[in-house]
């Protein structure tokens, strides 16, 4: 896998204050990649770096090995993005707003356009005026727009930011499929934790500007044992039945909690049954992001205040 | 960057206010039209066979006001005579009312041409940022100074197809309501350097609408700098409005007080005044004015493409 996109050292100072202190990573074709941080962690700063919307102060940006500093044209011809909201002319239609974008790109066909219309499921009011559409609509559009050109990278900044359930659903799968069957390198920010956690294949954690760690999302947390938690009607007297069989495990009040290989769950739901022991639920623990997230800021924190 | 042009002209067109500028247009000309013919009908013709006797008569009647007269006012009267001694001279008499002098009276409405031209120039950048689609523009595989270019020099289109409904609306109603005039019509007189010139009547009034232009041009190139500089039209609208109707008026009380006046910008855009002899500060000369003129453009355009290209686009 070669890279697509590669930070190096990227800083951005805005009047004296460093935004983004330093920063590198890179993002390979096939994958989504998440910037996950706070508001104000420097997520969208980045992505503005990347397009050209902003000038970085020092370090560089190449996109497929062109520098979006020096080889502007070159290197953004293959990113499709959009940054923040997708806006476009509300005063135009569908069409026209596609056509507007299809004049500056090389090679937009009249079937490239309609094969994309038809990719969102907008035939039928892409004539429409945008104005009378509805954000999920504007959502596709903006998507349309921005893959018209068949670029190689694709920026999104918060992209399900304001759709509803099915929107989000919608976004999140027709993203991953973009990466698995046309290769893209996706680049996606979020505040959520949940989200990236179910879009991403890598995340990059962003604080304060600086880039805190860049993490596989799937994998390296899922050990073979896992913790199971049991609600049960006496945890305690549970907990000393898994002791009496060399199972350590923490109870209280009516939960218990053990570090289980799955094969073991069987054997240890039969033993309480054994027990007279009335069993209401028992669910893997698995560790989330969200923890991993918290864990690896509070060490960090914890590491820089000393 | 022809297809960046396509795309600003597709912007402008598509769009209702565009159609509304261009209707108000035709609407002022024909009233102004009617209401003409109107005044016109109050007066009394011209009788063609003592045409001679009547203009002398008149015309000494303004000599001795002349002697009267603020220094000022002077000049212009003194071109009238001159004009009027000409044609007894050479036996040219003064046409009634016709189309050609409808078609010059309606260069008054290049001033409505300058506001229309001024809020598209003004809107041309700063609609972008207000509609949020500057950022997709923005990522478009051009450099900045290209996309800026092709929004200045869709303002200039925009300004000669302004000009050219004008002046096609002005021939119309002046040929449908005062008919194309008599043969001397065709002629016209000025009064410079102390000589009286003939002209064809159709290149001096395209020469007028064009010259008169040249402050439209240059406050639309301003209201363009300040909209990209302040991402805002309402600033470069109001700032650039007020000085069209009203930069000439200061421009004069400053050049009564002080020598400086003939730097600023109004008192160089009148070109046509050199045409006809009377610039608005004493001495100063075409060639002075459009120095000027073109320090100002240049100024405005280095601004305006400083600010584009080097700002962080964030909002």
């Amino acid at each position: 896998m070669k890279p697509v996109v590669e930070l190096k050292n990227v800083t951005k100072i805005i009047g004296g204050k460093k935004i983004i202190d330093s920063i590198s990573f890179s993002v390979y074709e096939g994958e989504v990649f998440g910037l996950l941080g706070p508001n104000g962690a420097g997520k969208t700063t980045t992505m503005r770096m990347m397009t050209g919307l902003m000038r970085i102060t020092s370090g560089e940006i190449l996109i497929n090995g062109r520098s979006i500093a020096r080889d502007f044209e070159n290197a953004v011809r293959q990113i499709g993005a959009i940054v923040e909201n997708p806006e476009m002319y509300k005063f135009l239609t569908g069409y026209e707003n596609l056509k507007q974008a299809a004049r500056l790109a090389k090679g937009v066909t009249k079937e490239r356009m309609d094969e994309i219309i038809d990719l969102v499921g907008l035939t039928p009011r892409i004539h429409d005026k945008v104005k009378n559409y509805s954000l999920g609509m504007r959502q596709r559009l903006g998507i349309a727009l921005c893959l018209l050109h068949d670029p190689k990278i694709l920026i999104l900044d918060e992209p399900t930011n304001g759709l509803d359930p099915a929107g989000i659903r919608e976004i999140r799968n027709y993203l991953r499929s973009l990466a698995r069957e046309k290769n893209l390198a996706v680049i996606v920010s979020s505040h959520l934790l949940s989200e990236v956690e179910l879009m991403c294949d890598r995340v990059a954690i962003m604080q304060k500007g600086r880039l805190i760690d860049v993490q596989k999302v799937h994998g390296e947390g899922d050990a073979e044992r896992q913790t199971y938690r049991f609600t049960v009607n006496d945890a305690d007297r549970a907990a000393n039945v898994l002791k009496s069989k060399g199972i350590e495990a923490a109870a209280d009040g009516q939960k218990l909690e053990a570090a289980l290989a799955k094969q073991q769950v069987p054997d240890v739901i039969k033993w309480l049954v054994e027990e007279n022991l009335l069993i209401y639920e028992v669910k893997p623990l698995r560790k989330t992001l969200e923890d991993r997230f918290l864990e690896i800021t509070a060490a960090k924190e914890a590491a820089v205040n000393g | 960057m022809g297809n960046l042009i396509v795309n600003e002209f597709v912007k402008i067109f598509k769009r209702k206010s565009t159609y509304a500028m261009f209707l108000f247009l035709i609407l002022i000309v024909v009233g102004g039209g009617f209401l003409t013919k109107y005044l016109n009908s109050l007066d009394e013709p011209v009788s063609q066979d003592n045409w001679k006797e009547e203009l002398a008569k008149e015309t000494e009647q303004m000599k001795k006001d002349l002697e009267e007269m603020p220094a000022s006012m002077r000049a212009a009267f003194e071109d009238e005579i001159a004009i009027n001694e000409y044609r007894i001279a050479h036996d040219l008499p003064p046409s009634d009312y016709n189309m050609w002098s409808f078609i010059g009276d309606s260069g008054t409405y290049i001033t409505i041409v300058g506001l229309f031209v001024i809020i598209v120039a003004a809107g041309i950048v700063a609609n972008e940022f207000s509609w949020g689609t500057i950022k997709s523009l923005i990522i478009k595989p051009y450099k900045r100074w290209k996309i800026l270019l092709a929004k200045y020099v869709m303002v200039l289109l925009f300004m000669l197809i302004v000009l050219a409904l004008l002046f096609i609306s002005a021939v119309a109603v002046g040929a449908v309501l005062f008919g194309p005039g008599d043969g001397g019509s065709q002629i016209h007189l000025s009064y410079a350097d102390g000589k009286v010139v003939e002209q064809s009547q159709l290149l001096y009034l395209a020469k007028s609408y064009l010259l008169n232009s040249v402050g439209v041009l240059l406050l639309a190139t301003m209201a363009f700098m300040i909209s990209t500089i302040f991402r805002s039209s309402g600033t470069a609208i109001g700032i650039s409005v007020f000085l069209l109707l009203a930069g000439d008026t200061i421009t004069s009380f400053f050049a009564m007080k002080f020598d400086w006046a003939k730097y600023i910008l109004f008192a160089n855009t009148n070109l046509m005044a050199y045409l006809e002899g009377k610039p608005m500060v004493e001495g100063m000369t075409m060639g002075f004015s459009i120095t000027m003129l073109t320090i100002y453009f240049i100024v405005f355009q280095v601004l305006a493409f400083l600010f584009f290209t080097k700002r962080d686009v964030s909002n």
